[in-house]
């Protein structure tokens, strides 16, 4: 091997510096998630592939938990044991997308931290591109939104609800939200995978949370609980989203310009504190 | 002519905390210092102790380093460090080139999914590319053996069989740089073998980094070893067999065990006649037994037996039988052996007392005494065979 050849070889550094260039870690990061996408892929199709093979059903338990919690709520709201604000568009559809919403914004909080711990097998005993387990955790996201949408279809030709322009920000307005919270996911992941109390006060805090979103039913027009949804700025997230979908005018775009410079922001902060902290955080698994 | 230096360890440490508590809350305190950027507390903090400390060392191609040392000696823990999978403490270590590492095979497995499957998961996870195992995918199910088997869902393979698998699929690596963890141990004889030769293969092109607690492995592809005593340095160098050898001493083990008494004879001893056990090499081996003979009639066999370190069975000290009449007193016999040509090292004698030769034990004792030869040469193999040149055409 001649010297040229030497010096191409791809030379590693490992010390124990913690001087480190943002912009560096920025460069590492996306080369990260582009070189280790072809993982991503196949580990994401073994763990689909593998969870509807040992299934009747299969997609159907994607499906079933959202379709129960708004069947339960259907009921109630028609035969009357509870008394909701009228929706513009029939009860139903309003909570179906509510609770698909929600569903996939409870997911993607979870989701860095259940990825990180699906895969602690490898982690610890294999080095590869860790952003392979966002982009893992994203794809199988995907994979069940796909399936939830679907599902919201079927109800909105049932309800002869017709879309309007509005319905090209549905996307936009769903990724964003998705980049949002999956960066939030990220950069509480170190402190969850050391600690397990937070995945424990994850699904407790989402629960109460969902009961002052308008996920169920409307913002109320007067009262306390209008104060506090008018505070809360999910419930801006998941009434625009539903609106995009059943042909009603956005709301709040200004709301959606500062959500999207926050995200793009935590975005940037979740790539930096992955890549500082899973070297840490491996250490501590398999210590 | 030398290859080019691609592993260079300068100085290595690494700390670690004994109670899971600490260890997390430090976790979190290292999180916070490395996300700002500050300084890490280097020192030894409470409850914590180096599992690695102050290692050096340069491989360069076509070199293999042994890593040796009992178990919690720190080489997985340098093993992971080197593989990137945790940062150092203190020191740097460079590596140049693509890593392959033999430290878990078949990881990304799933074990709902067939072995067909499961080739393209771990495969992926270890680096490769979709181009290549597409290319290789053939030659792995070849070097598996597995063929009849590979639409099977992982989970009914024997343990052998998933090790198979990993390793054919790792095998298909072309590194730079190997890591080569205790990986070996579960395959049949048979396919331990084709690993070498797959891993024979690879020596010349690469920088290998060895973790065996098979001195025989160690011995056969190593040039230089480290020995590894609480995450410290106690031997390093070229000179394997001595690493080696060092290594051995710390299992001496002479306890004896009797096995089976038919209380037919008793106060068995054994005694070698040289100071502390020890002889000289090529000097003569002398020993002694004496038993109380309580109703044998006939002088029985004594079926002396000499094992190596790893406790395997190197030697039977073979002696012509002979029919002598015994009465119910103490004897006293002396053996000798001219010329004793083992290598350096501990030796233990497990003795058999038969009727006669082969046939019915009456008595067994295992580890009776412990044999030390002493040489000037330092070397592996078992026997030094001394051998003359005579003559030169």
């Amino acid at each position: 091997m001649s010297n040229k050849d030497i010096a191409k070889l791809e030379t590693r550094i490992y010390s124990n510096s913690n001087k480190y260039s943002i912009r560096q870690l920025l460069r590492d990061s996306l080369k990260g998630y582009k070189s280790s996408f072809y993982l991503a892929k196949q580990l994401a199709k073994r763990d689909i592939t593998s969870q509807h093979r040992q299934s009747i059903f299969g997609i159907f338990w994607v499906i079933l938990p959202v379709l129960m919690n708004a069947l339960v709520w259907i009921f109630l709201q028609s035969s009357g044991t509870i008394n909701l604000t009228a929706t513009a568009i029939p009860y139903p559809l309003f909570v179906l997308i509510g609770t698909t919403v929600w569903s996939i914004f409870g997911e993607c909080l979870n989701m860095p931290i259940g990825t990180i711990n699906g895969n602690r097998g490898i982690i610890t005993k294999i080095n590869f591109e860790k952003e392979a387990l966002i982009t893992l955790g994203f794809i199988k996201i995907g994979f069940n939104l796909l399936i939830k949408l679907g599902m919201i279809l079927f109800f909105i030709l049932y309800f002869q609800v017709v879309p309007t322009v509005s319905i090209v920000l549905f996307f936009p307005f769903l990724l964003l939200m998705m980049l949002f919270f999956i960066s939030v996911g990220i950069i509480i992941s170190p402190i969850g995978i050391l600690y397990n109390d937070i995945s424990r006060f994850i699904p407790i805090a989402l629960q109460l949370l969902m009961y002052i979103t308008p996920v169920l039913y409307v913002v109320p027009k007067s009262g306390l609980m209008q104060k506090i949804m008018s505070l809360n700025p999910l419930s801006y997230i998941i009434t625009d989203i539903r609106n995009t979908l059943t042909a009603m005018p956005i709301e709040n775009g200004i709301f959606w310009l500062f959500f999207l410079l926050v995200t793009l922001f935590l975005s940037l902060i979740a790539m930096v504190v992955y890549r500082v902290s899973m070297p840490i955080i491996t250490e501590r698994m398999s210590a | 002519m030398k290859g080019e230096v691609l592993i260079k360890a300068e100085n290595v440490s690494k700390k670690f905390a004994k109670s899971l508590k600490k260890s997390l809350y430090y976790g979190v305190l290292d999180l916070i210092s490395g996300i700002t950027g500050k300084d890490q507390n280097k020192t030894i903090r409470e409850d914590e102790f180096w599992a690695v400390k102050d290692i050096s060392f340069e491989v360069r191609r076509g070199e293999c380093l042994g890593l040796i040392g009992h178990n919690g000696a720190g080489k997985s823990t340098l093993l992971k460090m080197l593989n990137g999978l945790i940062g150092p403490d203190e020191g740097t270590i460079t590596i140049k080139g693509k890593i392959g590492a033999l430290i878990e095979l078949g990881a990304g497995f799933n074990p709902i999914l067939t072995g067909r499957e499961n080739i393209y998961n771990n495969a992926a996870v270890i680096g490769f590319s979709k181009q290549e195992i597409e290319a290789k995918f053939e030659a792995i199910i070849a070097f598996s053996e597995l063929e009849e088997f590979i639409d099977m869902p992982v989970q009914n393979y024997s343990s052998g069989m998933k090790v198979r698998l990993g390793f054919a699929i790792a095998a298909q690596m072309e590194p730079d740089v190997l890591i080569i963890d205790e990986v070996l141990a579960v395959g049949d004889l048979g396919f331990v073998l084709k690993c070498f030769k797959q891993i024979d293969k690879l020596i010349p092109n690469t920088a290998i980094i060895f973790v065996s607690h098979s001195m025989p492995m160690i011995s056969r592809i190593c040039s230089q070893v480290i020995l590894l005593e609480r995450g410290r340095v106690d031997f390093q160098g070229i000179d394997v067999a001595k690493g080696v050898n060092k290594y051995y001493g710390k299992f001496t083990n002479n306890t004896q065990s009797i096995l089976l008494d038919d209380k037919v004879i008793e106060d068995f001893e054994f005694k070698i006649e040289a100071d502390k056990n020890t002889i000289n090499w090529n000097d003569d081996f002398k020993f002694t037994i004496s038993f109380v003979n309580l109703k044998l009639t006939k002088m029985p066999y004594f079926s002396i037996s000499l094992f190596d370190k790893e406790n395997k069975p190197i030697a039977l000290m073979y002696y012509k039988e002979k029919s002598i009449l015994i009465e119910k007193r103490k004897y006293l016999l002396d053996f000798c052996h001219k010329k004793m040509q083992l290598s350096r090292g501990v030796y233990s004698i497990n003795v058999t007392v038969n009727q006669s030769f082969n046939n019915n034990i009456i008595y067994r004792i295992n580890n009776v005494q412990q044999l030390f030869v002493d040489s000037e040469i330092e070397d592996l193999p078992t026997f030094l065979l001394e051998t003359y040149l005579t003559k030169l055409n």
